[in-house]
């Protein structure tokens, strides 16, 4: 067992033990920040797989990602700051059952698949490949991603802006009557939705 | 260090996302269940591509895409969740048993 | 071999540029005043003061969090560094995505600087936390867009080949704007003057109002070293790096180095601080295009001419 493998199974350790704690954490700040962790890791243990580019653009795109989450976090959830126990699950029993059938399947299948073996020659330039490929004989489909990526900037856009199409969002944004002074057209939800402090 | 161990770390991940996406009643830390499934992809396809496609540059470019896909789950995932909010100031799955308003 | 050289060279390229930074951070702000600069011995006096202070505490901190900060700010600058070359095969972490990791310590150190105004679960730092968050990620993001721009003419993302690429012209003619820009990253990401929306006096201190003693003083120099960082990771990707006669490489980047590191200290004491609303909107409105407009230039420069 060399120094790699050793690296390999102390990154896995920390991959996984941290992606488990994300859901055993009180606080929802600490959750994204052991999220972080555990992506980093993946993003290192990618590195050692030879593939630097997308192991280092790894960890900078979630750095990005989860520093947005825990500002989402703070603003909108309820306990940031891990000062009382918090446990928000439902059908708990179900999704353990799940995510235990989802590993054992996947080991399954992993144990009992022989995979070809053609490692990457460690003297490939793969960054460059990568670039080639991107912007050469895959450039259509690196062209969708940003076309997907513009698409989901304006959604999100139109998504989480206050006016709505009725008024402002957070006023009601409730459609006109279908008679003068009546009733909003359209369904009303049960008692104005579900506001739970926590 | 070898393809075997590095799809099961992946597999691992995945489940505990599955386990999180599946259980949270917090929008926020359901799309955390999600992104963990994600990574659990990202690695799996990188292992598979270091050890079994000789470097052929299209196994990184899959990567590329599932990066991509995260940005998009994650602003379309926020975007959804402050709209849900300015509507109902409601920040857990079990609020919206109906989609309209 | 080379290698560890370079790990060497790193270890007194850290300290000699930890020092001048100290020194000068006093110095120029003096100068500026008309005032004569105090001594160098008020640096260290003022870091021992520190060390004896009495450490406050407020009310269920995150404590290991809090420790951590200023640890993975200090590591986050000397990784960044480390990727930085020193000669042709001088680099302590021979990187071909140098910028790439760069660029992924400039994100976690945003990380890094909300995590300290978070933990301290006190309402001033952490509006010093968000108000560095709303402004530092959209800094970051130009400062990549920059970054690109300097590493189209050498073809790599690699910061020896950036350094070859400049030969025969430094990558502050081909983009002056980008250069400018990315002194304002290194405003922002070491936490100076204008940039400095995470700890400013009207936030009496933001993310470092309820630190003392040695938690305090760990964070400033991990401040000042990221200062040297960024002025050096300048040097390199605009300023020709370790590029010039006679003198060694590794000089020239300390020259290179100090000069962007005095300019900064400058401008981070002579330009005001705009309220966070309407820097956001600079910042996205007109830097960011900007920042697109001197990549295209790159681009059909080097199209044209390359």
């Amino acid at each position: 067992m060399g120094l790699t493998d050793l690296l390999f199974f102390a990154l896995s350790a920390v991959a996984i033990v941290s992606g488990w704690r994300v859901f055993a954490t009180d606080s929802m700040v600490r959750a994204s920040f052991l999220l972080l962790l555990s992506f980093v890791a993946v993003g290192l243990i990618i590195v050692m797989l030879a593939a630097p580019y997308i192991g280092v653009a790894t960890v900078f795109m979630m750095a990005v990602e989860m520093m947005v989450m825990a500002l989402f976090m703070v603003m909108f959830m309820m306990n940031p700051a891990g000062l009382n126990p918090m446990m928000m699950v439902h059908q708990h029993r179900f999704s353990i059952a799940a995510g235990v059938l989802a590993f054992a399947g996947l080991t399954a299948a992993i144990l009992f698949t022989s995979f070809p073996e053609n490692s990457v020659d460690p003297s490939t330039p793969v960054v460059h490949d990568l670039g080639i490929e991107l912007l050469g004989p895959s450039m259509l489909i690196f062209e969708t991603a940003g076309v997907t990526l513009l698409a989901t900037m304006i959604g999100s856009v139109i998504l989480s802006s206050r006016s709505g199409r009725f008024g402002m969002a957070d006023q009601g944004s409730k459609p006109p009557g279908l008679e003068p002074d009546g009733e909003p057209a359209g369904r009303q939800p049960e008692q104005g939705g579900g506001h739970h402090h926590h | 260090m070898t393809l075997a161990t590095v799809l099961i770390v992946a597999a691992a991940l995945i489940g505990i996302g599955l386990y999180g996406a599946l259980s949270q009643q917090s929008f926020v830390m359901l799309m955390m269940g999600l992104e963990l499934m994600l990574n659990g992809g990202l690695l799996a396809v990188i292992g598979l591509w270091a050890n079994t496609m000789g470097g052929a540059p299209e196994g990184q470019l899959l990567a590329i895409i599932i990066m991509a896909v995260m940005a998009v789950d994650m602003a379309i995932g926020f975007a959804l969740v402050t709209a849900v909010y300015r509507k109902r100031q409601a920040d857990v799955t079990e609020s919206l048993t109906t989609m309209k308003h | 071999m080379t290698t560890f050289l370079a790990a060497l060279l790193l270890i007194l390229f850290l300290s000699v540029g930890f020092a001048g930074a100290a020194v000068a951070d006093r110095a120029i702000p003096a100068f500026l005043a008309g005032q004569t600069a105090p001594s160098w011995r008020l640096s260290l006096a003022d870091a021992v003061r520190l060390l004896q202070t009495q450490r406050i505490r407020t009310e269920a901190p995150d404590a290991l969090l809090w420790w951590l900060a200023p640890a993975l700010y200090l590591a986050l600058a000397i990784v960044g560094l480390a990727v930085i070359p020193f000669g042709q095969d001088l680099v302590a972490i021979p990187s071909e995505v140098g910028i790439v990791v760069w660029g992924s310590c400039e994100a976690l150190t945003i990380v890094a600087v909300f995590m300290f105004g978070w933990s301290a679960n006190a309402p001033l730092a952490l509006i010093g936390a968000y108000r560095y968050v709303a402004i530092g990620l959209p800094a970051m993001l130009l400062s990549m867009f920059v970054l690109i721009g300097a590493a189209l003419p050498a073809e790599s993302l690699g910061f020896i080949e950036i350094v070859e690429a400049q030969r025969t012209v430094w990558n502050v003619v081909r983009q002056p704007a980008g250069l400018i820009l990315f002194l304002m990253l290194g405003l922002a990401i070491s936490l100076r003057g204008p940039f400095d929306y995470a700890s400013p006096e009207d936030l009496a201190g933001g993310v470092t109002a309820d630190v003392s003693g040695p938690g305090l003083l760990a964070w400033k120099i991990a401040r000042l070293t990221m200062l040297v960082s960024v002025s050096a990771v300048t040097a390199t990707a605009f300023l020709g790096g370790y590029l010039g006669p006679i003198l060694p490489g590794f000089v020239w980047l300390l020259l290179k180095t100090a000069v962007v590191l005095l300019v900064l200290i400058w401008a981070g004491s002579v330009f005001a601080r705009m309220p966070p609303a309407r820097m956001m909107s600079v910042i996205w409105t007109m830097l960011l295009p900007l920042s697109f407009l001197m990549l295209l230039v790159v681009g059909v420069e080097l199209l044209l001419w390359g």
